[in-house]
């Protein structure tokens, strides 16, 4: 019966590349997957064949002590990872299958255990390109290529095995009637007696960190190590290590030498999982049915749709019926991000702040450091916000693509669709920035020296330039995807490996090259008028005049960047959109 | 109320709907019927604006829909198979979005009215998500009959309804057209175009075969009065019609 399951994944897995090869007949593969070709190899790839004509790669030269911290780091972080999974999921065990394969395969005589080995060899897959792209990128910071390949597939699919294991034995418990809370209780409870355990006993035994040895960093790692490489924590960590181990090997022999316990840890869980008697089909099929909306959704363009839970949302003002018809897409949209807005990305956002912050104060002591750093976070956040803004909200015309039948029976002008459509993203994008701003601008009295004017002025200034460059930004994609609509990546199903990261690439040299287009009339008019006001009125007053002045000329393009996009929308052809 | 004359529409080589002229009135709803790939849903397409036509005229209420496009979408809906709305806008949300396209100002009372009428009042704030494939194509139609348009389409109006919908949307269609509304109805579905349609377009590789009451087209294919239904005649016109592949007419400027 394997055999069957072989030949159907050998097969998938065949036909899949042979259509890969095919489509690179079609120069828009040909030449994303030649530029992709080229960045992995200056990348990645010649690293791996250093000896002829690449480059050396970052040697670490990792000692013994500290191949132990690092090994000790591992072991945590794949502690954390399998905590996280008996502690999260609160669903019951299901072996994810396409629909195609609940289809064919549950009604057929198959056993259950045979289903999971066909789960097992086919994630089996997915684990030898992760493994291979994360040796890519290990591999660049030294050591042998074979070691950390097979290191890596040995942590992947030791971890892969143990999910499965976790879920069926979340099940058994569930049909024990241990409830998701009482095992969560339980493994908190553990996790948190581990954790004291070791609290403890660095306490009594280990020098406490000076107020000094905080701000540096060597000091906390050599803390870390003492603390993880000795006491409850070498015990704890143990199963960890020695699956991390054989990954930091310096060598053959100490390869093969960790190599045995790794896997006798692997085979116990392949025992584990082989063995567990848990009824995954029903929850299956309905993974595999929820699987098969997302995947339809997003190969449809819409990531909305592919998103797990989707809540409805309020909207951002009350719409009158009357009035600019524009407005009602920006409504529209808003509402759309708030469903971008979930209460986990919140979350991620305090912890990122807090992080940033608590690591900023810690480094930078007490006092002007930490304004300096807060300035500086600022700043950095403002220029991640034109660089990463317009690629991440896209409540715009790379959402609503696929309803552009939809958009094109609306009475509107193409220029009204245009504008209503990228003025979501603008009107978030420009509040998060005026937001920044005024933060920086509140900081800026407090900031020692005498340029407090002069820094005041350049908030104002960048205060009147980020909106209409948000809309310059947001005009390129938007242009794009009307443009070449078969190039945009929308849906899972869109082109992926090297030819996707190719065009990836292209598109993203494309986008720059015309913003800086874009931005040179408004540059050069931006430093001749500064010059000129800087003689008369001084550098405070020339800053926020050049900039309006340069603000105005970016408006204009704009202007005319929406009247293009909008003919673009109205020239699109919605039939011919996958023909491209 | 639509004028249609020498619709063509070419992808590239391929002709998908070659040289077609027809007119509809107040009141009237014409089935246009085909086998696939016959043209049925381009010539929608077309005639609701989403695609442009590679030659000819469509008028809507007496506006070009390329030229004068604003106009004549104000007077249209388009009813597609497979209904199409916004994931993350509720019920209510997708009524109160077309009301600002459309300028409703009265959409309330409208809008509270269709989705009774409709039976998914109850359902004012779900999610799109959260509906069955037969609910999301009724806020759909309420979505377009919103603004009272005097003409709509319908590409296959039944896919996904119960019977109990069916019936109602069957009375609903034959309402409209009995307010004035006029009505083109796509579908396969040949006893729903015999039982509603005042007039029947068959379509075959882009070309109308024929144009007419079905009184009219059943006297043309039929050997003598009364001896064959819509599905016979279908067949006898579909299969009797030497069509040609098409060929690629000349390329005129419009």
């Amino acid at each position: 019966m394997i055999s069957a399951l072989l030949y159907l994944q050998y097969h998938t897995f065949r036909n899949r590349l042979v259509s890969r090869f095919r489509r690179l007949k079609q120069p828009k593969y040909l030449i994303g997957a030649i530029v992709g070709g080229f960045y992995f190899y200056f990348y990645f790839f010649r690293y791996l064949f250093h000896g002829i004509g690449g480059r050396q790669p970052v040697n670490l030269a990792v000692s013994p002590e500290h191949r132990l911290l690092f090994e000790s780091l591992g072991a945590l972080v794949l502690f954390v990872i399998v905590l996280l999974a008996w502690l999260i999921p609160h669903e019951r065990a299901a072996l994810t299958f396409t629909e195609a394969e609940v289809a064919f395969l549950f009604p057929a005589p198959i056993t259950r255990r045979t289903l999971i080995h066909f789960k097992l060899l086919r994630s089996q897959l997915g684990i030898f390109f992760s493994s291979l792209f994360l040796t890519l990128i290990s591999r660049r910071f030294g050591g042998n290529v074979w070691i950390h390949a097979l290191g890596w597939w040995l942590i992947l699919s030791t971890l892969n095995l143990h999910f499965l294991g976790c879920s069926f034995a979340r099940t058994m418990l569930l049909d024990h009637g241990v409830s998701n809370r009482l095992r969560r209780l339980l493994v908190f409870g553990l996790a948190a007696a581990m954790a004291g355990s070791v609290w403890v006993w660095a306490k009594r035994t280990l020098p406490e960190l000076g107020s000094a040895d905080t701000a540096n960093l060597n000091a906390i790692l050599d803390y870390a190590q003492r603390v993880l490489t000795a006491g409850p924590a070498l015990y704890l960590l143990y199963p960890f290590r020695l699956v991390v181990r054989p990954f930091l090997a310096p060598g053959a022999a100490a390869f093969f030498g960790a190599l045995a316990p790794a896997l006798l840890l692997f085979l116990l869980h392949y025992v584990w999982v082989v063995y567990s008697d848990v009824a995954f089909e029903e929850a299956s099929v309905e993974a595999s049915q929820k699987l098969a909306v997302r995947i339809a959704a997003a190969r449809a363009g819409n990531w909305q749709g592919a998103k797990k839970n989707q809540k409805a949302k309020r909207p951002w003002f009350r719409l009158a019926a009357t009035g600019p018809s524009a407005t009602a897409l920006l409504w529209k949209n808003l509402i759309g991000v708030g469903q971008a807005f979930s209460p986990r990305l919140w979350f991620s956002l305090i912890v990122v702040v807090v992080v940033a912050v608590g690591v900023g104060m810690g480094n930078a002591g007490r006092g002007q450091s930490l304004l300096f750093l807060m300035a500086l976070l600022i700043a950095i956040a403002l220029g991640y916000s034109l660089l990463l803004g317009p690629q991440l909200l896209r409540l715009d015309f790379r959402q609503d693509l696929p309803l552009a039948d939809l958009l094109k029976t609306f009475p509107l002008r193409g220029w009204q669709i245009a504008l209503g459509e990228i003025l979501a993203p603008v009107v978030v994008l420009a509040a998060f920035q005026w937001l920044l701003l005024v933060f920086g601008a509140a900081l800026v009295f407090y900031l020692p020296g005498r340029q407090t004017a002069l820094l005041l002025a350049i908030a104002l200034g960048a205060a009147v330039l980020l909106p209409v460059l948000d809309v310059l930004l947001l005009l390129i994609p938007n242009a794009a995807v009307l443009l070449f609509p078969s190039w945009i990546q929308t849906g899972k199903d869109s082109p992926r490996g090297i030819e996707a990261t190719g065009q990836r690439l292209i598109f993203a040299l494309g986008q720059l090259l015309v913003l800086a287009l874009a931005l040179l009339p408004a540059a050069i008019t931006f430093v001749g008028v500064f010059f000129l006001l800087k003689l008369a009125l001084g550098y405070a007053a020339a800053v926020p005049f050049a900039a309006l002045v340069a603000a105005i000329i970016l408006a204009v393009e704009a202007g005319f960047g929406v009247m293009l996009l909008g003919r673009l929308f109205e020239r699109f052809d919605v039939s011919e959109e996958h023909t491209n | 109320m639509v004028q249609v004359e020498g619709l063509t529409k070419l992808y590239g080589e391929f002709v998908a709907v070659n040289e077609l002229s027809f007119s509809i009135h107040p009141g009237e709803v014409m089935g246009l019927v085909g086998p696939n790939g016959a043209g049925k849903t381009t010539t929608l397409r077309c005639l609701a604006g989403i695609i442009p036509p590679t030659r000819g005229v469509v008028r809507v209420g007496g506006h070009d829909i390329v030229r004068d496009a604003i106009a004549a979408k104000k007077q249209l809906a388009f009813f597609t198979d497979e209904p199409r709305l916004f994931d993350y806008l509720t019920v209510w949300q997708h009524l109160n979005f077309v009301a600002r396209i459309y300028q409703v100002p009265d959409y309330e009372r409208i809008g509270a009215g269709l989705l009774e009428e409709l039976e998914i009042a109850n359902k004012k704030d779900a999610l799109p998500g959260e509906l069955s494939r037969g609910m999301k194509q009724k806020l759909a139609i309420a979505c377009g009959l919103l603004h009272s348009p005097r003409v709509i389409y319908f590409d296959e109006p039944l896919t996904g309804l119960d019977p109990i919908g069916i019936r109602r949307m069957k009375d609903s269609i034959l309402k409209r057209a009995r307010d004035g509304a006029a009505i083109i109805i796509s579908s396969h579905l040949l006893h729903l175009v015999e039982e509603i349609c005042s007039r029947i377009l068959i379509l075959k590789n882009g070309r109308k075969i024929i144009d007419g009451t079905l009184e009219e087209i059943t006297r043309k294919f039929s050997e003598q009065p009364g001896d064959a239904n819509l599905e016979e005649i279908f067949f006898r016109a579909t299969s009797e019609t030497d069509a040609p592949a098409p060929a690629v007419p000349p390329l005129l400027p419009r």
